[in-house]
């Protein structure tokens, strides 16, 4: 790490409907180092990663390259002012190869045609420079999700990048790629070139990193030498001490069983999943994005597949049922995209609440708008949407309205457990209350609740018992009375491993 | 996933606004009406356009149109368009051509196989959509050459003509004063009408088309759905042939070819959308109406056939870039 | 790690083995259909239908879709012929009337492949309707042109480009070589330097791989995404114009249904409707499927009143099998990477 300064951020403020994602938010990023970007889900990174690379324009404050200040900034200038972003889903083309790939829309050319021997030696050189050893005839989708990101990096590198901001990029790398990805990483410093690499990922962090910047609720926290922090202050500095009051659980007296899974597997995403659910119950489900929650919740409603395992509903197997069957059987999902998978946007409200229930509601096929509408009022009312009418488009309402739709829906359906998926995220402080009144309201009648949320205090708060997955695994099962946001994190990120590695490693050495 | 499906920013579409979006409609109906009216009046007939069998025949003429067009308005309210109504049409009244003829079979049984046959066809398009999964536009049109080509075999390039009476009054009757063919345009547009907006089945539509995953993930069996809009529009093209060689004693392999583009024309004149979940009948019968109008004033001005496929194709260009048009205005 | 598909079965494309199939039985129930004769008949036939579907090709690779390329052949051997005939009947000499001809012919498909181009990359028009409305257009025009009966072309010059050398040439073996053969490989040629070998052919393929990809690297998605649509008509308007040499004659019923032989051969020949998939040499053996199931019923006797429908069966049937053994392939591609 050296002295120069390749992009600063200063004051940085960007609020979006309803959320504040940063507030005066401070960066720098020196010459030759890799800079750590830490945060809980939410707490801002990738809003600020995007106004770095120049695909958001804040509300306030400002972006400084080498020192000048950048007063339009797009992706087109950043990428020329050697800033690159390499995102989790690959810009690349799939069905050609990695020296086109690499140098797409700035061939080299002879008497007008692409000179390809040039092209791939320069291809080449640029993947050996990065001890990669591909053919750059190869297609990308013939290439590992290792091998493309390192096509990404070269493609930085072949426009002269000093700026490399990775979002998450082990996330679907192997151990041994992860170590080849941080030998080029450490090389791309020697170089001069500067890395901001956002992660989660406490294992790693302290392998890769030089200094780290937390940020929490869009707040900056703090930022310290790698060396100069341990785990645990990194994840108090994540968690803070302000734990909101207004999540509270209302117990109930659990109830029977009605949900179990035992040892669901799926492909890579799910391995051994093991949980039970019962009635009068809000059971949570913590892990950082991606550990594989919505996977299960998904496999477990009957719309994905899997490969073993047996789920059993109200003390029935069920096996092999689709999703309108399991709608049948008394559960519903209330998915994290709402607006893709929750709702019809261009139907109207009334039609959006009464889909699921077609057959309950009118027996004899005849559908009447009158009582449709009726219906729908009702659950309007009851659930306080602010909608001017039943027959509004869904996609005009707020989007804590249109997950009370998407709840409204359920609800008519009469299920009996709910699965949701992160039915507060993006909702304003009033709507969120309400929407964890009505669950409250759902488990003292009897019903059961799964909720998937990566807001610590609200997981904390809402939940009777709390499974944490991490990669695929369910790793710890939390009762309320132990669960704190540290111990979540903690396993969610695996920093128990990281310190019973660390401990081993010590022992070890203590003993030779 | 790619983004929500919204309609354009500002603009509610029909269905929030049915009552102006459809005034707009039948004002345009109304307009057409009146500058046929003026262009066709002559001092020697008089008002040629403005008189009850003049306008009893636009009507008539339209009917086929409509009855496909019914058809298609579903499947593009629930999935996608059915390029192959025009085949099935062609190919279903054939085959009820041959068994009355050829085979002397009674005729209702003509009506029934063709009628079958229609439905089944729309059953393998829906199929060919939901399991073997190819792309709606790809799975009807290559439905639409492979039938075009039974089509031929079985007729074999020859024309026939000369169907029993008793089958003819479906095309040559008159109930009331009102030829058949409005008839059964008319009881197929009121069924078509209460499936599609008074029946679970119809809401199951909309929401299919509305948004696929969504209706995945709220149980509906998205599969069946589109396989039963498919069926319907095979079932409605054979109905429309079987009426149409009624109405002109005779049929012929490519007797259904001019009808495509007309019926893709009048949906998308209609209102309804080609990206799935706004099926709007009443706008489809409109736009066939004015299409008719367009038609008849044409012929009455003697304006030479070849010219008039070209003006649909235009008009398709038109609306749709005019429609895409008011979609952007606030 | 690499993943290369490597099992040399996998890498056959399907439609060889259709191919395989296909004439297999062919000669088993009749085995004159083995001849060189036969065979050399097979590719003649199918040269123009190859010019047809390269357009094709280029357009679906650039996650597009053209379904007026058979109104584009019609139309411009009309006009071409049009022309021609014009100017011969004035009294213009043979050559000179034969340029005009040929030039308005292409400029005709140029012309119509600007209209659907700009209605589909600037106006956002989805591609089939555009091209379903350029396709009556297309079609309507020729009837205009044409009226209902066919314009015949009494000129030497041009008709030579549309026969088999045997004709003027007296060499032995001059009959298996006929122009329209190498006016195709001509065109494939032309067409295999522009899209592996030009930076516009890479466009083509990012912009139906990964359209914001190809934006986000600067390529300029709008104007290009126009030009494949005016490239695949003017290969249209060479196909309509050399077939309207071979017939020496043009009329607005022969092309008419060429759009689904050129868009099946591009699809048996590999290409997918996402992601940039594909390539022109498999719209070759797309073309010789067609060409074989043509030839095929024909060489066994099968009536020529089942010929439509069974060809057209073979190919859905062809096209069908091709789909499945592609997402088996992507399949097993995706299950080695997760």
């Amino acid at each position: 790490m050296d002295d120069r300064i390749l992009i600063e951020a200063r004051k940085i403020t960007k609020t979006f409907p309803g959320v504040r994602a940063l507030d005066n938010v401070d960066f720098e990023l020196r010459g030759g180092e890799t800079h750590i970007l830490l945060g809980e889900n939410g707490a801002g990174k990738s809003t600020l990663m995007k106004i770095l690379s120049g695909a958001y324009a804040p509300d306030a404050g400002e972006v400084y390259i080498d020192g000048q200040k950048v007063e339009v900034y797009d992706p087109r200038v950043a990428q020329r002012m050697g800033v690159s972003i390499i995102y989790q889903e690959f810009n690349l083309i799939p069905y050609m190869n990695v020296a086109q790939n690499i140098f797409l829309g700035r061939f080299p050319l002879k008497y007008g045609l692409i000179d390809h021997k040039t092209m791939h030696a320069d291809a080449a050189a640029l993947l050996s420079s990065l001890n990669m050893n591909v053919d750059t005839h190869t297609l990308i989708v013939d290439l590992s999700t290792a091998q493309q990101q390192m096509v990404e990096v070269a493609k930085a590198l072949s426009i002269k990048s000093k700026i490399l901001i990775m979002d998450e990029p082990t996330s679907s790398l192997s151990e041994r790629e992860t170590e080849q990805l941080f030998a080029t990483i450490h090389q791309l410093n020697t170089k001069g070139i500067g890395i901001i690499y956002i992660s989660h990922r406490l294992q790693e962090i302290q392998e890769v990193g030089h200094r780290v910047t937390v940020l929490r609720d869009g707040q900056w926290v703090g930022q310290k030498a790698i060396n100069e922090v341990t785990v645990d202050d990194l994840v108090g500095m994540m968690v803070g001490h302000s734990v909101a009051q207004m999540f509270k659980r209302d117990p109930q007296p659990r109830g029977a069983e009605c949900l179990r899974v035992e040892n669901l597997c799926k492909g890579k995403r799910l391995h051994n999943i093991s949980l039970r659910l019962h009635s009068g119950e809000i059971v949570g489900l913590a892990g950082l994005v991606g550990s594989g929650r919505t996977d299960l919740a998904r496999a477990v409603f009957g719309v994905d597949s899997y490969d073993s395992g047996r789920i059993y509903l109200f003390g029935t197997a069920v096996r092999d049922l689709g999703a309108s069957d399991m709608v049948d059987q008394g559960i519903s999902l209330i998915p994290e995209d709402r607006k893709n998978q929750g709702l019809a946007l261009i139907l109207p409200v009334a039609e959006n609440i009464v889909v699921s229930s077609l057959d309950r509601l009118f027996p004899r096929l005849f559908v009447s708008k009158n009582k449709e509408n009726a219906i729908a009022m009702n659950y309007v009312e009851q659930l306080r949407i602010t909608t001017p009418s039943t027959s509004r488009l869904a996609q005009y309402l707020s989007g804590g309205n249109q997950q009370k739709v998407v709840l409204a829906k359920w609800l008519c359906t009469k299920a009996k457990i709910f699965i949701f998926d992160e039915p507060t995220r993006g909702i304003d402080v009033g709507a969120k209350a309400e929407i964890h009144s009505f669950m409250n309201g759902l488990v003292k009648e009897g019903a059961a609740i799964l909720m998937i949320s990566s807001e610590l205090p609200e997981v904390i708060g809402m939940s009777d018992r709390i499974y944490v997955m991490r990669e695929g695994r369910i790793v710890a099962e939390i009762p309320h009375t132990e669960a704190t946001q540290e111990r979540i994190i903690e396993l969610a990120m695996g920093a128990d491993e990281v310190r019973k590695n660390r401990m081993q490693a010590e022992t070890m050495r203590s003993q030779q | 996933m790619g983004p929500a499906k919204l309609t354009a920013q500002g603009v509610a579409p029909a269905r929030e606004r049915p009552w102006m979006v459809g005034a707009a409609r039948f004002i345009v109906l109304i307009a057409v009406c009146s500058l046929m009216t003026i262009l066709t009046r002559s001092d020697e007939y008089g008002l040629v356009f403005l008189n009850v069998s003049n306008l009893l025949n636009i009507v008539r003429n339209a009917s086929i149109l409509i009855i496909i067009g019914i058809g298609q308005t579903i499947t593009l309210t629930a999935r996608d368009v059915d390029l192959s109504v025009g085949s099935v049409l062609s190919l279903t009244s054939v085959v009820a051509a041959i068994m009355m003829n050829k085979y002397g079979i009674v005729f209702p049984a003509a009506i029934f196989a063709a009628l079958l046959i229609g439905a089944i066809l729309g059953l393998v398009n829906g199929l060919l959509i939901t399991y073997v999964g190819l792309p709606p536009f790809l799975a009807t049109y290559g439905t639409l050459w492979v039938l075009f080509g039974f089509s031929y075999l079985i007729l074999q390039g020859a024309v026939i003509y000369g169907f029993p009476a008793g089958f003819r009054v479906i095309g040559n009757g008159s109930l009331l004063g009102i030829p058949m063919p409005i008839i059964v345009m008319a009881v197929a547009f009121i069924c078509g009408y209460f499936v599609l907006n008074h029946t679970t089945l119809g809401r199951r539509f909309f929401a299919t088309g509305a948004n696929i995953e969504t209706a995945k993930m709220s149980g509906i069996r998205v599969d069946r759905i589109i396989i039963a809009a498919y069926v319907i529009s095979g079932f409605l093209a054979a109905l429309a042939g079987l009426v149409l060689i009624a109405y002109t004693n005779g049929s012929e392999a490519r007797i259904g070819d001019s009808y495509l583009l007309p019926v893709l024309a009048v949906v998308v004149m209609g209102g309804t959308s080609l990206s799935g979940g706004q099926g709007n009948l009443l706008g489809t019968l409109v736009a066939a109406l004015i299409m008719a109008v367009i038609h008849n004033g044409m012929n009455i001005l003697a304006v030479p056939a070849i010219w008039q496929s070209l003006v649909v194709g235009l008009l398709i260009i038109g609306t749709v870039l005019a429609d895409q048009w008011l979609r952007q205005r606030a | 790690m690499e993943l290369k598909t490597s099992s040399f079965l996998i890498r056959v494309p399907s439609a060889a083995w259709v191919i395989l199939l296909m004439m297999t039985v062919f000669t088993a129930i009749n085995a004159r259909y083995l001849t060189l004769d036969n065979i050399v008949n097979i590719v003649l036939q199918n040269a123009v239908l190859l010019i047809l579907a390269l357009g094709a090709t280029l357009v679906i690779l650039s996650e597009g879709l053209d379904l007026s390329l058979g109104s584009v052949l019609t139309l411009s051997g009309v006009t071409c012929a049009y022309v021609m005939e014009s100017l011969m009947d004035s009294g213009t000499p043979n050559g000179v009337a034969m340029g005009a001809g040929v030039g308005v012919g292409l400029l005709t498909g140029a012309l119509m492949g600007t209209i659907t181009g700009g209605l589909v990359s600037l106006g956002k028009m989805p591609p089939f309707i555009a091209s379903l409305g350029m396709m009556g257009v297309g079609g309507a025009l020729s009837l205009v042109l044409a009226k209902s009966t066919a314009i015949y072309i009494r000129n030497p010059l041009f008709s030579f480009f549309g026969e088999r050398l045997d004709r003027s040439i007296d060499l032995p073996l001059m009959q298996y070589f006929s122009m329209p053969a190498f006016i195709a490989i001509v065109v494939f040629s032309v067409v295999w330097v522009m899209l592996y070998h030009t930076p516009f052919g890479r466009y083509i393929i990012a912009i139906g791989g990964n359209e914001s990809g190809a934006r986000l690297s600067g390529i300029n998605t709008v104007y290009w995404k126009w030009m494949v649509y005016v490239v695949a008509a003017v290969l249209a308007a060479i196909s309509g114009v050399t077939l309207a040499a071979r017939l020496e004659a043009a009329d607005s019923i022969v092309g008419v249904g060429w759009e689904f032989d050129a868009i099946a051969a591009t699809i048996l020949g590999g290409t997918s409707f996402a992601k940039g998939k594909g390539g022109i040499a498999g719209t070759v053996l797309g073309v010789l499927v067609i060409g074989v199931a043509r030839n095929g019923l024909n060489v066994i006797g099968v009536q020529s009143l089942w010929q439509p429908a069974l060809t057209g069966t073979i190919i859905i049937l062809a096209i069908v099998f091709e789909i499945i053994l592609s997402r088996w392939k992507e399949g097993r591609r995706w299950a080695r990477q997760n």
